[in-house]
């Protein structure tokens, strides 16, 4: 397998100090093997880990390139949790800035840059959003959006960025398989951080019940990305 | 009193850690989640490890957003000014 398709072939990771007690502590997540595919890098290009490498050794050059490679991303994670364009700018600037300050913790045996940069930046945003005590407007917001855009697993951006299209489609296709029920819890668990019994509240539903949604869900989902790794 | 001498097989694991790594279980929950990962050992670590991998997935599906240069500038002029000091 090539370099890229190693990238490919991301996940998560590392050492990141964290002030939170989420149980997606990423310093529990060591060298993983499943899917969910990284962009295609123009030939030439520095690898994620390379630049990772060169932030350690203080080079502001790999940061701005790594900056404009997954900004993009990162703040729609971000905006999908907290719904705020400024907020969302003022977290990715932190965010980024934390890596610059942590990028000594990361180890590439514990997993991949996206991956550490992805756990950072949604234990950020939820921790944002549960500071503001924001859990009952995110409760109304959802129901918004679910009258304005029944397709809410997207739906936030313009599409600036055509660089991850291939690989965004890729993931839309698992995550298409499944009912709009599971669709929903998970999108609760993983964006806007709240548990089975939150979600239960916040969606009228029976805990066991959704306790199930998740189970399935998160269950097509570890093996539709699993077929896909093996597909790439 | 919860029973601890309750084994979960390696399937229920397997269910209860993709409900981990989203933050999703209980904190009653997360307790036996937890027994079962130390008895389990390194198989256990190693699909955790690989459940992680859907939070890059999820990230993945969004569509990108669109950011202000002026952001950027501010980043890197931050990042400047720490590398000075």
């Amino acid at each position: 397998m090539g370099r890229q398709s190693e990238e490919r072939v991301a996940a998560m990771t590392m050492d990141l100090a964290s002030t939170n007690a989420l149980p997606d502590d990423p310093t529990e997540a060591p060298a993983p093997k499943l899917p969910a595919a990284a962009p295609e890098l123009e030939p030439g290009a520095p690898t994620d880990l390379e630049l990772m490498h060169a932030i350690q050794k203080e080079d502001p050059e790999a940061l701005s390139v790594l900056y404009d490679r997954y900004n993009g991303i990162l703040k729609a994670l971000i905006l999908r949790v907290i719904h705020n364009e400024a907020e969302a700018d003022d977290l990715l600037q932190e965010i980024f800035m934390e890596i610059w300050n942590q990028a000594k913790n990361f180890s590439a045996q514990k997993g991949k840059p996206l991956g550490w940069m992805v756990t950072l930046a949604r234990r950020r945003a939820i921790d944002g959003l549960r500071k503001k005590q924001a859990y009952a407007r995110a409760g109304e917001r959802l129901q918004t959006e679910t009258e304005q855009q029944p397709d809410a697993w997207v739906h936030n951006a313009t599409e600036e960025e055509i660089t991850f299209s291939d690989t965004r489609v890729l993931v839309r296709k698992v995550i298409n398989t499944l009912p709009p029920a599971q669709q929903e819890a998970i999108n609760l668990a993983f964006f806007k951080g709240m548990s089975q019994r939150e979600i239960a509240a916040n969606t009228n539903t029976p805990l066991g019940t959704v306790k199930t949604r998740l189970e399935l869900g998160l269950k097509k989902i570890y093996d539709g990305l699993k077929e896909l790794r093996d597909e790439l | 009193m919860v029973s601890r001498s309750y084994e979960m097989s390696f399937e229920e694991f397997q269910n209860q850690a993709r409900l981990y790594v989203i933050g999703a279980l209980e904190p009653e929950e997360t307790e036996a989640f937890e027994l079962a990962r130390n008895q389990l050992g390194k198989p256990a670590e190693d699909f955790i490890s690989e459940c992680y991998s859907m939070h890059e997935a999820f990230a993945l599906s969004l569509r990108p957003a669109k950011s202000s240069d002026a952001l950027k500038d501010r980043l890197m002029s931050m990042v400047r000014e720490r590398r000075k000091s």
